[in-house]
């Protein structure tokens, strides 16, 4: 039954968490888009970060609290995450290679890799449990009929999830950073102008895009799951790229996009023992299909950055 | 110190055109060989295994020509939308598509001889792709929308569409009660034929072969070809000429979807005889890299595909023979890309050679 109270709880309690990665890499590649930079190498940086997040965690193991190795674990995807980024804005914003290329080649390079790594760790079919994100119960409001096991009684990174975007559209619109990011995105020539350099800009822009990515990954992977499986990101990289078009590279709108989506997907695993008469897959296409429209200007408008996939020379116009 | 300005004007074009795929993937080799001394391998011994399983007897070659099939066809498919200044990224969703349309045609019992049937499945492949980029086309051509998240994000509308059409309890085209989604066994008289009894290399291969010389021809001495080259060369001069850049735009984006299209099709018809979900294991991606490789010479994809087809024919026998994980081919694919936009030895190349009219990955200027 669809609205039974105790479906609504377990559907809204794993539309959050299913969210919750793709908020986090979608909060981090608005930053990168609006900078400039298109990113579709976001899936193979969420892939290394879920994968350096896991390989840390197993061999850090028992030695220490497991909250404390989770986080650990969490940092080392960042800095994964935004290794990854530094060849992506190396390639794109200082040598001015095509940035769709550059992405695909990422995530080419971030699967071969981590699929290689991941036998040499584990062997043939070896999945191994690691410590994950401990379980946070937020007294009293945990104890709210439905709303209280969605929201407040989650792992540790949905509620860093939580801060992200309010944090993010703060940073974005109402600082001097912000406003330069939005700046040499829409016209990076103001930017130069202002005697600030575009590149420091779009390389902070795309590191933190690839930092966010790793969290991302390590909260996919440390989050619910707790191992790793090979090309376990399973194209979630392109559905944050249809919820930062359909949030209209808003961090606060992109956010509710990934809410949707989370939604979409948490219900779409459960659609099959429904018998909706709604074949499941479409609910797979959501995100897809939402993302065309929203560009396509069915819904509402949506002006990307100017600039976007454009890198600046100083000389020509 | 520029030697090659010494050699004959033929030889000369050729070396600049070769020197840039043959240094990266020498580079991509190198690096490679190195993650392989790391995992206390031997790369010489993991690279001959590959060798041997790639090109050491009839059977391999074989294999590598199947493998080779659809990455030609998806790579032509992505070298004539770089020709025309325009980025699909869809090759993949539009050869779902191309798959399906032609599985379709070829379970049909039309009771038609293969010489009739195999021409309209195939047909009915390229018209699957080219509808499957139509509304991108649409949205570039008369909307001003970057056909890059469009056709992007319709890759995976198309995977999944195929997964529900052969879904074996709802699908319309799905087995009914089969244990795995996949539709029903194409007929007989729409098969590619073999082209070496005893493997699986079929017929696929040649159209393959076909098309990039029709390609060639196309670009390099019809009006069409020329007006899609000045497009991607020059969209500026091309407007003042006073042609219809939305018109050209739209042609070859549905030539692109349509060959992407044909890919699936050859998959289905040639190889697999019946729809699978998932079936391709990423072709339209690796598309992108065999024709960046090529310079988005349709001729120069046969080489680049036949080399991306023989490192991945070559990767079970690698990990057969020395336990390499087939992984490692990804790696080196990567890197291969990675190497060739990198871009020092292609400055160096440009400014010895006149530039290519097309869409260049390492220079802004002509980007859509």
């Amino acid at each position: 039954m669809p609205l039974d109270p105790a479906f609504v709880t377990d559907w809204g309690s794993a539309s959050i968490r299913l969210a919750t990665p793709l908020l986090l890499a979608t909060v981090g590649g608005v930053f990168a888009e609006r900078s400039g930079v298109f990113n579709i190498g976001i899936e193979g940086m969420m892939l290394v970060g879920a994968f350096t997040a896991v390989a840390t965690s197993y061999y850090l193991g028992a030695s220490a609290d497991p909250a404390v190795v989770s986080l650990l674990a969490a940092l080392a995807a960042m800095l994964a995450g935004g290794g990854i980024a530094f060849i992506h804005a190396f390639l794109t914003v200082t040598r001015r290679v095509d940035q769709i290329i550059t992405g695909a080649a990422i995530n080419i390079l971030a699967l071969g890799l981590t699929n290689t790594l991941f036998r040499a760790i584990w062997g043939e079919t070896g999945r191994e449990r690691v410590a994950g994100f401990p379980e946070v119960r937020v007294p009293i409001l945990a104890d709210i009929p439905i709303v209280g096991p969605i929201f407040f009684q989650q792992s540790l990174i949905v509620f860093v999830a939580y801060l992200v975007p309010i944090v993010a559209a703060f940073v974005l619109f109402r600082t001097t950073w912000g406003l330069t990011i939005r700046a040499s995105g829409d016209f990076p020539l103001a930017v130069d102008t202002a005697g600030l350099s575009v590149t420091r800009v779009r390389y902070a822009a795309v590191l933190f895009g690839g930092t966010m990515a790793g969290l991302a990954g390590a909260a996919l992977a440390l989050g619910a799951i707790r191992y790793f499986t090979p090309g376990m990101t399973a194209g979630r990289g392109f559905i944050v790229l249809g919820a930062i078009v359909v949030g209209r590279w808003h961090p606060m709108i992109a956010a509710g996009a990934c809410l949707l989506f989370g939604a979409a997907d948490a219900f779409q695993l459960r659609a099959q023992a429904l018998n909706l008469g709604i074949p499941y897959q479409f609910f797979i296409m959501l995100p897809y299909v939402l993302a065309v429209a929203a560009v396509a200007g069915a819904i509402g408008r949506a002006n990307p950055p100017q600039q976007l996939g454009r890198p600046y020379r100083r000389e020509a116009g | 110190m520029d030697f090659a300005a010494t050699l004959p004007r033929l030889v000369r074009r050729v070396f600049y055109r070769l020197v840039v795929p043959v240094v990266s993937i020498a580079a991509a080799l190198s690096v490679s060989g190195l993650l392989i001394v790391v995992a206390s391998g031997n790369p010489l011994e993991a690279y001959g295994a590959m060798l041997q399983g790639a090109a050491g007897s009839i059977g391999s070659l074989a294999t590598t020509g199947v493998r080779t099939t659809p990455i030609l066809l998806t790579g032509l498919a992505v070298a004539i939308s770089f020709r025309a200044g325009v980025f699909n990224v869809g090759a993949e969703g539009q050869l779902y598509l191309g798959a399906a349309f032609a599985t379709v045609v070829a379970v049909a019992p039309l009771g038609l001889p293969g010489f009739i049937h195999v021409p309209l499945a195939l047909l009915a492949g390229f018209v699957g792709g080219a509808l499957w980029v139509a509304i991108p086309a649409y949205l570039r051509a008369y909307r001003g929308v970057s056909e890059v998240v469009t056709t992007l994000m319709l890759n995976f509308v198309g995977i999944y569409l195929i997964s529900y059409l052969i879904d074996p309890i709802t699908g319309p085209i799905g087995e009914r009660n089969a244990s795995y989604a996949q539709s029903a066994l194409i007929q007989e008289a729409a098969r590619l034929p073999v082209l070496i009894s005893g493997t699986s290399l079929h017929a696929g291969l040649l159209m393959g072969i076909g098309l990039a010389v029709a390609l060639q021809i196309l670009l390099r001495y019809t009006g069409l070809g020329f007006r899609l080259r000045m497009l991607g060369g020059n969209p500026t001069a091309a407007r003042f000429t006073g042609m219809n850049s939305s018109r050209q735009i739209v042609i070859a984006m549905l030539i692109s979807g349509g060959i992407a299209g044909l890919a699936g099709a050859g998959e289905v018809m040639g190889l697999r005889m019946r729809l699978y979900d998932h079936f391709s294991p990423g072709y339209g991606y690796d598309g992108i890299a065999v024709a960046l490789l090529a310079n988005s010479s349709p001729l120069g994809v046969i080489i680049s595909a036949s080399f991306f087809g023989a490192l991945r024919a070559g990767a079970n026998a690698m990990q057969q023979a020395t336990g390499i994980e087939t992984s490692l081919v990804l790696i080196i694919q990567a890197l291969t890309i990675l190497f060739v936009i990198f871009g020092p030895l292609r400055g160096w190349v440009a400014t010895r050679t006149t530039r290519r009219a097309g869409l260049t990955p390492g220079g802004s200027e002509s980007a859509p």
